[in-house]
């Protein structure tokens, strides 16, 4: 399972790569008039980027065959990832995503408390909420005065 | 000559009390981050770097040096007392610093560690400050065509200096490159790979890049990990260290030897000029000589003071080389120097030759900064505050990534004022996280975007020049001095055998 990811991510890579470099064709013609233009450096870029991601997703596809016979053990290691720490970056993602989505609705206090909540939570656990609570106001009403007071940066406000 | 009066004189600026301020507090911030294991300098960097809006360029330098200063050690007092380097570059330290503590001489091995930064720190200081502006008169003489050929060495030795990931740095690189192409041509009216978004015709700003690369990813990198850090923190309250031993005694300095203070120290400081070679190459390979010229090899390893002062004296002198690139080229070595590098950057002041000859009095300072961190803020933060530092990077995790986590979030918002911003952070953020975690080294991608459009536009500038010639770069001699170097390197880094590690 965990190899197949591998797998997932180098062909992601590739396809990037391959986007890019399409892209970069649809931007012209690479020479005229004795110089560059703009497409050149980016169809350079892109070339070298399909190099090195093919090399990567054939050393990955052909590290997979070599190690299909021992598939077993891969998932008793992705068992023994599994559990918070398996799910704890995704949830740290989302967290920064509504973060944001909401910074500027709420403003900065509310969206901040439960941000750095949430941030803390995913940390350790929803043991003692309530400490977790003042602690994040703390940190949060901390972030304010470095901010908005020391250097000047206007956050926004519930209140417009 | 003139230089050098110019950095005498800057050491008045820390007379004021605010810009001492920044300087401490910024020496302290950066030890407690690279005294952190998981967090480094250049994370704290990375997090205070939107703080530079406000403060003056000089000023927001200065505090860069002293972070820098003090990342470098700072990384050896989690790798002395409890055997996890909090640092990349103290990893050689606690080879011979961890026993040390077994043996009951945990704090004269920070003592020692401690004297050793000091003295590298200072040797790389002084030659920076010294061989700064002769390198930044002989760059002047580079033209078009050689600007090209040094970028374009520049990145081949940061991804060669990638052993046994060559490829993923590669293609790391690649990827900073093709971020680099988004927004407006350089040189015609055309956008490039902006989707129809008007956010992105001005090109992807470096805040979010600095922050997604380093904060962000480092959030994520550690939610998965979290149990080794709660491991960590318990191993760290076992620990107890007292003042009264810091010191080292003078017998064991000479036993060490003036020459090992000062063969480390330059090894690190050539090490530090090299693109992409850091703190860690340094440290291993004035470690690997100095156990390759002692009359008891057999003893390094077991709590040989003489290891630690090998690894923290070129580490630190690492600060030094690896300024100069940054400040006469515009290229940035290591991580740090980048961010630094973005601070001269979003307060619109072009690295280069001309900023070292036409605007030294900005540059000064920060060298005068460098060299009293190195001099006065290594010994005195460890004598005053090392038995508190292990209480304070025993700190609670969850609290430590809340504040970090508010931090790098907020600190996107700063730029602009636009949550744009902060969404370019989490996006970069997250694809940093998954690039780390198939072990790519994102330095790379970090340099591939920083010196993608002045390798674009020098490329673009030299064919036009030439008529669309490519001999230009063989033809050209500080052209052809550089496409040289990048073989030569190639040679030494990429196709010869790499040096064995000493254990």
């Amino acid at each position: 399972m965990l190899l197949n990811k591998n797998v997932v991510f180098h062909f992601l890579l590739f396809f990037l790569s391959v986007g890019y470099f399409v892209i970069a064709i649809n931007l012209g013609a690479p020479f005229a008039n004795n110089g560059l233009q703009p497409s050149s450096f980016p169809l350079l870029i892109g070339l070298f980027a399909m190099m090195f991601s093919s090399i990567l997703l054939y050393r990955e596809v052909k590290l997979m065959k070599s190690k299909a016979s021992s598939l077993e053990d891969d998932t008793q290691t992705d068992n023994a990832l599994s559990g918070k720490g398996r799910f704890a970056p995704l949830a740290v993602m989302l967290s920064i995503f509504l973060y944001i989505l909401l910074f500027s609705p709420l403003g900065y206090f509310f969206s901040s408390i439960l941000f750095v909540l949430s941030i803390i939570i995913i940390f350790s656990s929803l043991e003692k909420v309530l400490q977790k609570i003042v602690i994040s106001t703390i940190i949060v009403s901390f972030g304010y005065l470095v901010f908005e007071q020391m250097f000047g940066v206007r956050l926004p406000t519930l209140w417009g | 000559m003139e230089f050098i009066n110019l950095v005498l004189g800057s050491f008045s600026l820390l007379l004021s009390p605010q810009i001492l301020l920044y300087v401490v507090a910024g020496f302290l911030i950066g030890t407690i981050f690279a005294s952190i294991p998981g967090l480094t300098a250049t994370l704290a960097l990375a997090l205070l770097l939107p703080l530079t809006y406000s403060l003056d360029v000089s000023t927001a330098l200065m505090a860069c040096a002293s972070i820098y200063m003090a990342g470098m050690c700072g990384g050896s007092i989690t790798a002395t007392t409890i055997n996890i380097p909090g640092a990349p570059s103290s990893m050689m330290t606690a080879l011979d610093g961890y026993p040390m503590q077994l043996q009951g001489k945990g704090p004269l091995a920070l003592g020692h560690a401690a004297f050793g930064s000091m003295v590298g720190g200072a040797l790389g200081a002084i030659l920076l400050i010294v061989l700064a502006p002769f390198v930044a008169e002989v760059a002047l003489l580079v033209k078009t065509t050689g600007k090209f050929s040094l970028l374009a060495f520049a990145i081949v030795v940061i991804v060669i200096a990638q052993r046994g990931k060559v490829v993923k740095a590669g293609m790391a690189a690649c990827i900073g490159l093709m971020l680099a192409t988004v927004g407006l041509d350089a040189m015609e009216p055309m956008t490039r790979f902006t989707f129809g978004s008007s956010e992105l015709t001005a090109g992807l700003d470096l805040m979010p890049m600095i922050i997604g690369t380093f904060a962000i990813s480092e959030i994520l990198i550690q939610a998965k990990s979290n149990g080794c850090a709660e491991k960590m923190v318990e191993a760290l309250k076992k620990v107890t260290i007292s003042r009264r031993d810091f010191i080292p005694p003078l017998s064991e300095i000479r036993k060490i030897g003036v020459m090992c203070y000062l063969k480390s120290s330059l090894i690190g400081y050539a090490v530090g000029t090299l693109p992409g070679a850091g703190g860690s190459m340094g440290s291993f390979l004035a470690y690997a000589e100095t156990v390759r010229t002692s009359d008891e090899p057999e003893t390094f390893g077991k709590g040989n003071p003489k290891g630690i002062v090998a690894s923290e004296s070129a580490n630190n002198a690492v600060c030094g080389g690896a300024l100069v690139p940054m400040l006469t080229f515009g290229i940035p070595g290591d991580p740090v120097t980048a961010i630094m590098l973005g601070v001269l950057v979003i307060n619109g002041i072009q690295p280069g030759p001309q900023l070292m000859v036409g605007q030294a009095e900005l540059i000064a300072p920060m060298l005068a900064s460098l060299l009293f961190s190195a001099l006065i803020l290594i010994p005195l933060t460890l004598y005053l505050l090392g038995p508190y530092f292990i209480k304070i990077v025993a700190i609670r995790k969850d609290v430590l990534y809340g504040i970090i986590a508010l931090l790098a979030v907020v600190g996107s918002y700063v730029a602009t004022f636009s949550t744009f911003q902060m969404m370019m952070s989490l996006i970069i953020g997250i694809l940093a996280y998954y690039l780390r975690k198939h072990d790519f080294p994102v330095i790379t991608l970090l340099l591939g975007f920083i010196l993608g459009p002045n390798l674009e536009e020098f490329l673009r500038r030299s064919l036009s020049l030439s008529n669309g010639n490519p001999m230009t770069f063989f033809t050209n001699y500080d052209s052809l001095f550089f496409v040289i170097l990048t073989l030569i390197f190639v040679y030494f880094l990429a196709i010869k055998k790499p040096l064995k590690k000493p254990f």
